[in-house]
């Protein structure tokens, strides 16, 4: 039984939300509380395997674990006996499997809280279960040909999910259609993923093997993938995947996608699906290219730094609810570049703590922001006014992941923040100080618009038109309460998390340490 | 392990304000008194265990108490947390575990019947108890967790009544204030981290001592920890929180003035003293910005005419008047003032809310007035209170003022005329106060009916008053008992002494304050307009308190706010509508271009075979 769980969960993870799709195609869509409950228990079931995946793996064991290979498709001839060119190869470290409990936990709350959803249901819990079959895919998969695969998978949904489940806005200066938002930020990763598949294809070429799989390539780095190769491919990944995680310049799809996203899709947008970029960082770009990390880091620490200032100054002009946790997310999106280019333990590991804290916390605030929403049919700030009064838990919920994003110890944005904070002031001698300053900075301004924001929106007199207000109800709150308690969870024990975090980056520093 | 050995106990002494604060919070609708009675009895608690503990410490011969765990282990660092019980943070425990249950029992009176009494509790006990933890850690990590903690309780405190606009912009206020001081806290504290590997307050210190970091390193990094100090502490010119702060439950003043958060960065600087002296310049400027606090709030509080706001202004000083005795060397001073001001502080403000609590929550006193008969307890202990801060022998103030008068003429011998002339300004608004408030006659309808607050208000004005009179007593050594002294508990080598003419002149300095005050504002024998339109300018200065607020709004409004907008603009015409539409426009553009060469009509391919032809003819031709 262990055993059968060890081979086939990871497998499980991506294609029982394909079953899922299957299952609800059968569905009449007259049958919304049919679908609703078949969606949950779907959810149920796949975040449960998250779950104990997480649970199970055994950090102490050093390598890949849950490993599972299907040859795909063979190439017999040109490579050499033997060589299975494209197969889904699957296995997790440390880090993939806490970004594979962060999908379970987001991809959860996510479906309570679409609970509401009036139009076409059951499309949407298609397309949803779609993307979130993609997004379970990255994190898993070994193989490149299977990783960009599943990347364009969890891409490619939002597109209709947002032009059709989205929602415009309109500003007195300027407006933004939910199909301008769509389109832009499809066309957008997808030229980010054309980069990438270059760089993936140039890998599989240079590295000469007949294969797309990552530990076979990682073997033969230093006799295949000589220094000057690594130099001109990073920046193909380094640009291609930072454009999902929100790297500016090339951010602003991000923030307009964030609004114009229906609430469980921004929360699967911000809290997952930005990770990839990141991930896809850490497992192609550092494990397979570890001099050209070693060589373009620099820059992406500079560029890291001007995402967390550039963009908490942008959330500070904001008036929109999520427009303002848009940005802050490019900001918070900074602090995982900057930790990732540290190059230093304590930064990698802050940046994938980051990676997870920034995730549940985005996704309660999406979440919360969903709930006001429904209510208000507004978001803009200078239109809500003394929400607190009438809709107490919700602005305590609020509250908390806006303490969670300025870094309030107790909660998990204050370790994953620290340990960036200290693996930048221990990488780059005085250029690291003055880096670390900016990033302690953004932190204090992302105070400033958090405060303005509760100040202004949940604080003061209740203005009239919100008198009848109604609180979140049960189904909310519970859905809010599980993002909750993981918060508090790392922000008070995260030595656990922080162990499993270690099982992954560990071997990455070191191949890239060891490449001077 | 033993749970109950005293190391692992005064874990308990945060954890049950913790527990308080999560039962309440939760439950508090399902809770007798709204759960008030389970906050109460745990700050009860948490002072008796602080006897229990000081007991054991002082039977231990006053070596430190210990605990530790590992909070998280990185292999080449660990970071630990532990608690540590030593002179400093002992005093510091019996300060705040008192006085925050004091205030709490005044609360129950004076917050009856608000909509969130319950809430109010809980979060008096989360203050408490990051107050708690802050002054028992031993690594300024773990301080820093405290430290941003307190800042929540205080943004929670002050905004209590979050209905009312002013209070949610006095919160925001104090937690953004603090938190850019913070910024400098943090910064400084990694620094350390990256020079000696740990976060271990007295690994540091031992790391400094023996020369192990650069000076370079001590000066930045105590520069960068005196920032966040500066910012809890209220100093020139991160104070503009403070009076604000008032928004909040007059008790909650009472705390935040006396036993919590102002009290950090005093607490902050004395704990890091070793370090911090070892850092060339340092305390020359730890005594500048104490000093230029010193006598600038007492100028404001002199002409403040609301009762909340001069006694925020007052605390303002008197902070002032610690870090210039931290940095003229004078620890055990400094913690001395601390805990005698903050005894009389409590009382001050408690006393105020007696008195807004019989005024209909009036708080200017132009309408007050004659209330010593009206309010005999509170007026009594007010003045009790007031005399005391404004160092009257022999009340305790006095003490605690004359040993930081001492260390001043001792190192720091420049600044003591400017420290004698804020002396006297102390004494004179603290008189000056009291006059308005309780003598000549009611100036107001809410005056004449004024009346006397409830025993639970009262009684915690009583015990504070006897405080504020005996306390000072501490100063001197018992003999027969082993105490010699205040001085010499928190720091062997500070012996208990006294410079008699020092004594004799600031008594002196005292007296004529309040004697000033007295003649100005109880007999009125000398009129004030007499004095003050001479010097209207200044006037005007002082009272617009040197435009700081101004000053300050001015800067975010125009300058942080607008650049903002500016980005925001940036980003959404230059980065997106044109870097990034851009790019499709252009794609779109040249494709409606390249459109025309895919016509699909034989005649238009033959036509530009037929002319390419004969251009490719011309151009053999000309070749040749």
């Amino acid at each position: 039984m262990i055993d059968l769980f060890n081979e086939t969960s990871l497998l499980a993870l991506i294609i029982l939300p394909l079953l899922g799709v299957v299952l609800l195609m059968l569905i009449p869509s007259a049958y919304k509380d049919v679908v609703r409950y078949s969606a949950l228990s779907i959810s149920t079931i796949v975040s449960l395997i998250a779950l104990l995946v997480y649970l199970s793996f055994d950090h102490s064991i050093q390598g890949y674990q849950f490993l599972y290979t299907y040859s795909w498709l063979d190439i017999p001839g040109v490579w050499g006996e033997g060589s299975g060119a494209i197969s889904l190869d699957l296995g997790i470290d440390g880090i993939a499997a806490l970004m594979v409990l962060l999908t379970g936990i987001v991809m959860f709350t996510g479906t309570i809280v679409s609970w509401s959803i009036k139009e076409d249901l059951k499309d949407f819990f298609i397309l949803y279960f779609l993307l979130l079959s993609g997004v379970f895919g990255v994190f898993v998969s070994l193989d490149m040909f299977f990783f960009f695969f599943f990347y364009e998978l969890s891409v490619l949904p939002m597109y209709l999910l947002i032009g059709k489940w989205g929602s415009s806005s309109k500003f007195p200066t300027f407006a933004r259609s939910k199909e301008y938002s769509a389109m832009k930020l499809t066309l957008v990763l997808v030229a980010g993923s054309v980069l990438i598949w270059v760089a993936i294809i140039a890998i599989f070429i240079q590295a000469n093997l007949g294969t797309f799989n990552i530990l076979a390539i990682e073997k033969v780095i230093s006799e295949n993938l000589s220094s000057d190769f690594q130099k001109i491919a990073f920046p193909l990944l380094l640009i291609g995947f930072g454009i999902l995680a929100g790297l500016w310049p090339f951010h602003t799809w991000s923030p307009d996608g964030h609004v114009s996203a229906p609430t469980a899709v921004s929360m699967v947008h911000a809290g997952v699906l930005m990770k990839l970029g990141a991930f896809g960082i850490i497992r192609i770009g550092m494990l397979l290219l570890p001099e050209g990390a070693q060589f373009w880091m620099p820059l992406l620490i500079v560029l890291g730094a001007v995402n967390v200032i550039y963009g908490a100054i942008s959330a500070m002009g904001q008036t929109d609810l999520k427009y303002v946790i848009g940005y802050s997310s490019v900001s918070h999106m900074g602090y995982v570049l900057m930790g990732i280019a540290t190059l230093h333990y304590l930064g990698l590991t802050g940046a994938v703590l980051q990676m997870f804290s920034h995730g549940v916390m985005t996704a309660l605030f999406f979440a919360v922001v969903g709930m006001i929403y429904e209510r208000t049919h507004t978001r803009d700030s200078l239109v809500l006014q003394g929400l607190a009064k009438k809709m107490t838990v919700t602005t305590i919920l609020f509250g908390i992941a806006g303490l969670t994003s300025l870094g309030l110890p107790g909660l998990s944005g204050f370790v994953a923040e620290l340990l960036i904070f200290m693996g930048i002031f221990q990488s780059y001698g005085f250029g690291g100080i003055i880096l670390g300053a900016f990033a302690v900075l953004g932190a204090a301004i992302t105070a400033i618009y958090i405060l303005r924001l509760i100040a202004k929106s949940f604080f003061g007199p209740i203005s009239t038109q919100w008198e009848d207000l109604t609180d979140s109800n049960l189904r909310e709150r519970f859905a809010a309460g599980i993002l909750v308690l993981t918060i508090l969870l790392i922000g008070l024990w995260p030595y656990p998390f922080v162990e499993v975090i270690k099982h992954g980056v560990d071997p990455i520093l070191s191949g890239i340490l060891g490449a001077i | 392990m033993d749970l109950f050995q005293i190391n692992n106990l005064i874990w308990m002494l945060p954890l049950i304000c913790v527990f308080a604060f999560l039962s309440i919070g939760l439950f508090s609708k399902f809770l007798p008194s709204e759960g008030a009675i389970i906050s109460i009895f745990s700050i009860g608690f948490a002072f008796i265990l602080f006897i229990f503990v000081l007991i054991d410490f002082i039977s231990g011969d006053l070596a430190a108490i210990h605990s530790s765990f590992t909070w998280i282990d990185l292999g080449e660092w660990t970071i630990s947390w532990g608690l540590l019980i030593d002179r400093i943070s002992i005093v510091m425990i019996g300060l705040i575990t008192f006085v925050a249950f004091l205030v709490q029992i005044y609360s129950v009176g004076y917050m009856k019947g608000d909509s969130r009494f319950g809430w109010y509790f809980a979060v008096h006990s989360l203050f408490a108890s990051a107050m708690m933890l802050l002054v028992l850690s031993d690594n300024l990590l773990l301080l820093y967790f405290a430290w941003e903690l307190v800042g929540l309780g205080s943004y929670l405190l002050i905004g209590f009544w979050y209905e009312k606009t002013s209070a949610a912009e006095a919160a925001k206020k104090a937690f953004v204030t603090t938190r850019i001081g913070d910024v400098g806290l943090l910064i400084g504290i990694i620094i350390l981290f990256k020079a000696t590997g740990t976060f271990h307050i007295s690994s540091i210190i031992h790391a400094a001592q023996e020369g192990g970091i650069s000076n370079e390193v001590i000066f930045w990094s105590s520069f960068l920890i005196f920032l966040g100090a500066m910012g809890k502490s209220a100093q020139f010119p991160l104070h503009v929180w403070l009076p604000d702060a008032m928004e909040g439950p007059t008790p909650v003043s009472a705390l935040i003035h006396a036993a919590t958060m102002v009290a950090a960065g005093i607490y902050l600087v004395g704990r890091m003293f070793p370090l911090f002296e070892l850092g060339p310049g340092i305390l020359v400027i730890i005594s500048i910005v104490g000093i230029v606090t010193f006598i600038l709030a007492g100028a404001i509080a002199l002409v403040m005419t609301d009762i909340k706001r001069v006694l925020a202004y007052s605390t303002i000083s008197h902070l002032g008047l610690m870090m210039l005795s931290l940095g003229s060397f004078g620890v055990p001073a400094a913690f001395f003032h601390l805990v005698l001001h903050g005894f009389s502080k409590a009382l001050l403000f408690l006393g105020a809310g007696s008195v807004m609590h019989g005024m209909h929550d009036q708080t200017e006193v132009e309408l007050m007035g004659g209330l010593r008969k009206k309010m005999p307890i509170t007026s009594l202990t007010f003045l009790v209170g007031s005399l005391s801060l404004a160092g009257i022998v022999p009340l305790s103030g006095f003490f605690s003022k004359d040993e930081i008068l001492i260390s001043i003429w001792e190192y720091n011998s420049w600044f003591l005329p400017i420290t004698l002339f804020g002396v006297f300004l102390s004494s004179l608004y603290m008189i000056r106060l009291y006059c308005l408030i309780f003598l000549s006659t009611a100036r107001s309808e809410y005056a004449e009916k004024a009346h006397e607050s409830p025993r639970t208000m009262t009684y915690p004005l009583i015990i504070l008053s006897i405080l504020a009179l005996f306390s000072g007593l501490l100063a001197f050594p018992f003999p027969f008992t082993g105490w010699e002294g205040f001085a010499a508990f928190i720091d062997d080598h500070h012996k208990f002494h006294m410079i008699p003419w020092l004594t004799v002149v600031s008594i002196l300095v005292a007296f004529s304050g309040a004697f000033l005050g007295w003649v100005i504002y109880g007999s009125r024998r000398i009129v004030i307009n007499n004095i003050s339109s001479p010097l209207k300018f200044l006037y005007r200065l002082v009272f617009r308190k040197f435009l700081f607020d101004e000053i300050y709004s001015w800067i975010a409004n125009k300058i942080v706010f607008t650049f903002s907008r500016w980005i925001t603009i940036f980003d959404r015409v230059i980065v997106n509508d044109t870097g990034i539409d851009g790019v499709g426009n252009s794609t779109k553009k040249s494709a409606d271009i390249l459109k025309y060469f895919q016509s699909g009509y034989l005649y238009n391919y033959s036509l530009v075979m037929v002319v390419g032809l004969f251009l490719m003819a011309i151009a053999w031709w000309l070749v040749e």
